[in-house]
C-alpha cells in the first residue's frame, strides 16, 4: 500500500501551487475513523438534541421555544455565559501561558516541569463541588484568607465590598481549571520553539523582546488561539462550579438549561434543548472567527 | 546584558511568577485540606479520612475507573492522532469542521448527552445497554468522545511544533508507508502532547459523574458522590484523597511516557 | 530525585495490584439479568379498575414471587439520609430478598426523573427507572404525558383525598415544614421567625437551599417569606420576592447553594430547609457543630412528594411491591423514623399503630399551610418570573 506521494509532496513544498481536483478515497481513511466516531457519540445526540428542542410543553412540534430565545433571560444569559468564558479564556490563556514558559524555558531545574505537568493535569478537572467548596474555604466570609485580611483589620466583605459569589470571584474560581488546561495544552507548542531561533536572533543583534514579538509569538499564535478557543469553550460549558457558588443570583446558560430540564420547578425540556442548540451555534460561530484569525496567522509559516 | 546575567535575571522572574502562581493553586488545597481535619469535635484530626476508608466498596469501583480510562485513552489516541495529521497535511479545508466537532462535547451538557445516549442506543438494531458490561462499552466510546477536545488540541499543538511536513517527505522518501510514519516517526515525536491528552483525559474520565449515574455504572464518580452526599466534613476529605490519587496515577503515567521513548532518538530536521 | 522514582513505582505496583484484586474479585453483583421477560400474570392484582380493596397476605406472596422473577428494582432520586429512605431500602430488601435495589443517581431533581422515564422508553436495561419519586407538582403533569401507570396499593383508602390521583397513577408518600437550620456555634441567637432575619445581627448569614427556579424548597421557602408577611396566595409570592430583594439588599443574604455542608463550616449559619432535613443534619454531625431547628410559626408552609410507577419500568411487579411497602406500616414508620410525616399519618395514628416514641420526634404541623396543586403552580410560575429581575443579578451592582 505504498501510495504514490512523490509529486504530491512536491506541489506541497513549492506551497500554493494549484494541483487539479482529484479526491483519492484514500485520503480520507485517515479521518474515517474519527467522523464514523464522533457521528455516532457527538452528531447523533446533538441532533436528537435539536429534535428535542422542537417539543413544545404539551409534545407537540414547535419552534416556539425558540422565539423563547429572545426572551430578556435567556439573551442575559448567553451574554453572561459568554463574558465570563472570554475573561478565563483570556486570563487563564495569559498566566497558563506564563507558566508554561517558566517551567519549559525559564530556567527552572526539570523537576519543576514534572510537578507542574501532573498538577495541571489534576488541577484541570478539579471543579464542580469540590472546587466550589475549596474557594468557600479560602475566600468565602468563613475562609481562609478573608480571615488572614481581618488580623490586618481589613474586612474583605464589608470594606472592600467583595463578594465570592459575584462575577470576580465566578473568575477567580473558574481559572482554576482554566490555567492548567492552558499549561498542559501550550506546552506541547513551546517545545517546539528551537534553541537555533534564539541563539540566531541574538547572533544578529536582536533583543529579549524582538526574538518573542517576532519570532517566538508569530510562531506560536495558533496554537494560542487554538487553546483559547479551548478554555472559552470549557468555561462555556461549565455548570455545576457555577450551581454550587451562585445559588440563582447569576444567569448563566448552562444554569438556565439545568432548570428546564433537571429541576424541581421548572420543566420546559424543550426550551433547555433550545438553549442548548443555541449555545451549539454560538460555539459554531465563535469556531468560525477563530478559524479566520488562525488562517491569517498562520499565513506567513507557508 | 551578558548572556549569564540576563540568565540570572530570567531565572529570578521564573521563581517569582512560579511561586505566586503556586500560592493561587495551593492556598484553596491547604484551606480544604484544613477543613478535612476538622472531623471530630475541637480537634483536628483524620476522623473523617476514617469515615470514608471505613467502607468497603472502594476498591471495585477505583479498579473499574482506572481501566475505563486507560481504555478510553487509548482508543482518543488511536483516532485522533491521525485524524489530526491528516487533518494538518492532507485535508487542511476540513480543519473547521474537525474543530468544531472536537469542541462539542463542551455545549452539549452532560445530562443532554447520556439521554442521547440511551435515547438512541436503547432499543433495537443498536440496543448497547441491555447488560452491565455492553453498557460499559458505550460508556468508553462516550468518554473517547469526551476526550477529543483536550486530545485534538493538544496533538494539533503538537504537531505544529514539529515540522510535520518535511518529516513525513523524509520518511517516505525513504520508502516508509503510512503505517510506519504514523507510528515509528510521528508518534514518538509527539510524545509530549500525547502525554499532556493523556493526562487530561485521565482526570475526565476518573471523576465523571453523571454520565456513569445515569448509565448505571458503578464507577469512581458515582462511588464518591455517595460517600459525600450531605456530610460536612467529608467531601473534603474526599477531595484531598481523590486529588492524591489522581495524582498518583498521573505520576505513573509521566514516569511510563517518559521512559518508553527514552530509549528512541528524536528525529531532528535542521 | 530517586527516592520520587521508587514512590512512583511503588505506587505503580499498587494500581496494579487493586486492578488485578478488583478483576478477580468480579463485580459479579452488578451483573444484570438479560432482557426482562414477561412476569406470570398476577390474578389478584388491582390496577386501576378495581374497585374493592385486594385481600392482604395472598395478592402479597403472589406478587412478590412476580418481582422476584423480575430479580430487580430500579429507584432514583432516593437519597439515604432524605426522610430515612437509607432504611427503607434496606427494610425492603431484608423484607424480599431475592430482589437487587439498582439505585440511579439519588441527587436527581423531578426534571431528571421524567427524562429518565422518557429516554429509556424502549431500553430493558438497569438504566431505566422502575418508580419514581417527585415534587407535588409533577404528578399530574407525568401522567398528562403518559409516563406513569396507576397502582392503587392494598392501603389506599388511608391517604387522603386531596392527596391522590383518584385513577391511582401518583399519591403522596410523605410531606414535611420548612424550618430554619441553625448552627448554634455561629449564631449565638438563633432566629424563629421570617421576620427575624431581616436583622442586621444575622448579616451574611442566611442562605436557600438553592436556587428558586430549580430547588422546589428554595421556591417554596420564597412563597412562605411573603405568607409570613399576612399576605395569601398570589399575592404572598410577590411579597416574597419583595421579602428577599430587602434581605439581598440587607447583606443578610448569602447567595449560594445552601446545604449541610455550607451550614456544619459557618460559611450559611442560618439555612432555610425541610424540618426533617435540619433534624437528620444535626444528628449526623453529632454536636461538631450543634444545630437548631426552628419552625417559624408565622408562613410556615408543608412541601408534599409523590410516588409513581414508569409506565415503561422493565420491572413493573418489583415496582408495585415497592409501593405497597412504603404505604405499608413498615414503611410508613421508616419515613417516621426519618422526621417526615408519613401521609397514613393519621390514619396509623387512629389505629394506634405508630409507637410513642416515633410520634413524640415528629414536629408539629399546627398552623402549617398545605397548599393544593393549583396554588402551588400559580405562586411558582410568580416566583421563577420574577426572580431574575426582583432579586437577581440585574438588580444588585457586581463588580
Amino acid at each position: 500500500m505504498k501510495p504514490n506521494t512523490n509529486s504530491k509532496s512536491v506541489n506541497l513544498t513549492v506551497g500554493g501551487a494549484l494541483r487539479p481536483p482529484r479526491i483519492p478515497i484514500g485520503r480520507w481513511l485517515g479521518v474515517l475513523p474519527f467522523f464514523v466516531f464522533s457521528g455516532l457519540f457527538l452528531i447523533a445526540p446533538t441532533l436528537v438534541l435539536a429534535y428535542r428542542s422542537l417539543e413544545g410543553p404539551d409534545g407537540g412540534l414547535t419552534i416556539g421555544n425558540y422565539l423563547l430565545l429572545t426572551s430578556e433571560t435567556v439573551v442575559s444569559s448567553y451574554g453572561m455565559s459568554i463574558r465570563i468564558s472570554l475573561t478565563t479564556a483570556i486570563l487563564g490563556g495569559l498566566i497558563g501561558f506564563l507558566i508554561a514558559w517558566v517551567v519549559s524555558m525559564g530556567g527552572l531545574p526539570p523537576r519543576f516541569r514534572l510537578i507542574t505537568t501532573t498538577f495541571s493535569g489534576v488541577a484541570s478537572n478539579f471543579a464542580g463541588v469540590p472546587l466550589a467548596s475549596a474557594y468557600v474555604f479560602t475566600l468565602g466570609r468563613v475562609g481562609v484568607i478573608t480571615a488572614l485580611f481581618k488580623l490586618v483589620g481589613f474586612d474583605l466583605y464589608r470594606t472592600a465590598g467583595f463578594s465570592l459569589y459575584s462575577f470576580l470571584g465566578l473568575t477567580i474560581v473558574y481559572l482554576y481549571f482554566q490555567i492548567p488546561l492552558m499549561v498542559l495544552t501550550i506546552l506541547p507548542a513551546l517545545d517546539g520553539l528551537k534553541h537555533e531561533w534564539r541563539e540566531a536572533a541574538e547572533n544578529l543583534g536582536a533583543t529579549p523582546f524582538q526574538y518573542w514579538r517576532d519570532v517566538a509569538f508569530p510562531v506560536l499564535t495558533p496554537s494560542i488561539l487554538g487553546t483559547m478557543i479551548l478554555l472559552f469553550g470549557n468555561s462555556f460549558g461549565a455548570h455545576a462550579t457555577a450551581y454550587a457558588l451562585t445559588g440563582g443570583l447569576f444567569n448563566l446558560a448552562t444554569l438556565l438549561i439545568g432548570q428546564q430540564i433537571s429541576g424541581d420547578v421548572l420543566h420546559n425540556p424543550g426550551l433547555g434543548y433550545a438553549v442548548a442548540m443555541g449555545m451549539v451555534i454560538i460555539m459554531a460561530l465563535s469556531i468560525f472567527i477563530y478559524s479566520i484569525l488562525q488562517r491569517r496567522s498562520e499565513r506567513w509559516l507557508r | 546584558m551578558s548572556a549569564s546575567s540576563s540568565a540570572k535575571a530570567n531565572q529570578l522572574s521564573s521563581r517569582f511568577i512560579y511561586v505566586f502562581v503556586s500560592l493561587y493553586f495551593l492556598i484553596p488545597l491547604g484551606a480544604t485540606f484544613y477543613w478535612s481535619l476538622r472531623g471530630a469535635k475541637d480537634v483536628l484530626g483524620f476522623e473523617a479520612y476514617r469515615k470514608l476508608f471505613a467502607d468497603t466498596n472502594f476498591l471495585p469501583a477505583f479498579s473499574q475507573s482506572i481501566v475505563n480510562a486507560v481504555a478510553t485513552i487509548l482508543l482518543s489516541l488511536l483516532i485522533v492522532v491521525p485524524t489530526a495529521y491528516w487533518v494538518t497535511l492532507r485535508l487542511p479545508k476540513l480543519r473547521p469542521v474537525v474543530e468544531f466537532i472536537t469542541l462539542l462535547p463542551f455545549v452539549i451538557p452532560a445530562i443532554v448527552l447520556v439521554f442521547g445516549i440511551i435515547r438512541l442506543y436503547s432499543r433495537p438494531p443498536l440496543l448497547l445497554t441491555s447488560t452491565y458490561d455492553s453498557s460499559r462499552v458505550l460508556l468508553i466510546c462516550v468518554y473517547v468522545a469526551l476526550s477529543f477536545p483536550y486530545m485534538f488540541r493538544a496533538v494539533d499543538n503538537g504537531l505544529r511544533a514539529i515540522d510535520v511536513r518535511t518529516l513525513t517527505e523524509a520518511a517516505q522518501s525513504l520508502g516508509a508507508n503510512w503505517g510506519t510514519i504514523l507510528f515509528k516517526v510521528i508518534f514518538p515525536n509527539l510524545r509530549v502532547a500525547l502525554l499532556s491528552g493523556a493526562l487530561l483525559t485521565f482526570a475526565i474520565v476518573i471523576g465523571e459523574l453523571t454520565i456513569a449515574l445515569y448509565m448505571a455504572q458503578h464507577t469512581l464518580g458515582p462511588y464518591m458522590a455517595d460517600l459525600t452526599r450531605s456530610k460536612v466534613y467529608e467531601p473534603s476529605a474526599m477531595a484531598i484523597v481523590a486529588f492524591a490519587i489522581t495524582w498518583a496515577a498521573m505520576g505513573i503515567i509521566d514516569f511510563v511516557g517518559r521512559g518508553a521513548t527514552r530509549s528512541k532518538t528524536k528525529v531532528a530536521i535542521d | 530525585m530517586r527516592t520520587k522514582n521508587f514512590a512512583y513505582h511503588l505506587l505503580a505496583l499498587f494500581v496494579i495490584a487493586a486492578t488485578l484484586l478488583a478483576a478477580c474479585g468480579a463485580p459479579a453483583a452488578t451483573e444484570v439479568p438479560a432482557a426482562a421477560t414477561e412476569a406470570p400474570a398476577v390474578a389478584t392484582e388491582a390496577p386501576a379498575a378495581a374497585t374493592e380493596a385486594p385481600v392482604a397476605a395472598d395478592p402479597m406472596a403472589a406478587l412478590y414471587e412476580a418481582a422476584k422473577g423480575e430479580g430487580m428494582l430500579t429507584t432514583i432520586a432516593l437519597p439515604h439520609d432524605w426522610c430515612n429512605y437509607g432504611g427503607m431500602i434496606e427494610g425492603f430488601k431484608a423484607k424480599y430478598p431475592g430482589i437487587e435495589v439498582n439505585e440511579l443517581d439519588p441527587g436527581a431533581g423531578s426534571g431528571e426523573e421524567i427524562e429518565a422515564i422518557k429516554a429509556n422508553k424502549d431500553n430493558p436495561g438497569p438504566q431505566a427507572p422502575d418508580v419514581i419519586d417527585v415534587g407535588l407538582a409533577f404528578g399530574p403533569t407525568s401522567k398528562d404525558e403518559g409516563l406513569i401507570q396507576p397502582y392503587k396499593v392494598s392501603t389506599w383508602d388511608d391517604i387522603p383525598d386531596s392527596a391522590k390521583d383518584a385513577d391511582g397513577y401518583w399519591y403522596v408518600d410523605y410531606y414535611g415544614v420548612l424550618s430554619f437550620e441553625v448552627n448554634t456555634a455561629e449564631v449565638t441567637n438563633a432566629p424563629t421567625e421570617y421576620a427575624d432575619l431581616l436583622k442586621p445581627e444575622y448579616n451574611g448569614q442566611v442562605a436557600l437551599s438553592g436556587d428558586p427556579l430549580t430547588s422546589n424548597a428554595a421556591a417554596l421557602t420564597v412563597w412562605a417569606a411573603g405568607l409570613s408577611t399576612g399576605a395569601t396566595g398570589e399575592e404572598a409570592a410577590q411579597a416574597g420576592l419583595e421579602y428577599f430583594k430587602a434581605l439581598n439588599e440587607a447583606g443578610n443574604f448569602v447567595p449560594i447553594d445552601g446545604d449541610s455542608r455550607t451550614v456544619g463550616i459557618g460559611e450559611t449559619p442560618i439555612l432555610i430547609d425541610w424540618n426533617y432535613n435540619s433534624i437528620a443534619n444535626d444528628i449526623a454531625l453529632a454536636g461538631n457543630p450543634d444545630l437548631e431547628t426552628n419552625i417559624p410559626t408565622a408562613g410556615s408552609i408543608a412541601g408534599m412528594y409523590v410516588q409513581a410507577i414508569s409506565a415503561y419500568a422493565p420491572h413493573p411487579n418489583a415496582a408495585k411491591l415497592w409501593m405497597e411497602y412504603v404505604y405499608s406500616d413498615e414503611g410508613q414508620l421508616a419515613y417516621a423514623a426519618g422526621f417526615c410525616y408519613p401521609i397514613r399519618y393519621n390514619a396509623m395514628m387512629a389505629a394506634g399503630t405508630v409507637p410513642e416514641d416515633i410520634s413524640a420526634q415528629l414536629p408539629s404541623t399546627e398552623g402549617a399551610f398545605f397548599p393544593t396543586i393549583d396554588e402551588i403552580n400559580a405562586a411558582k410560575a410568580i416566583i421563577t418570573a420574577g426572580w431574575p429581575t426582583v432579586v437577581g443579578v440585574e438588580v444588585k451592582q457586581l463588580p
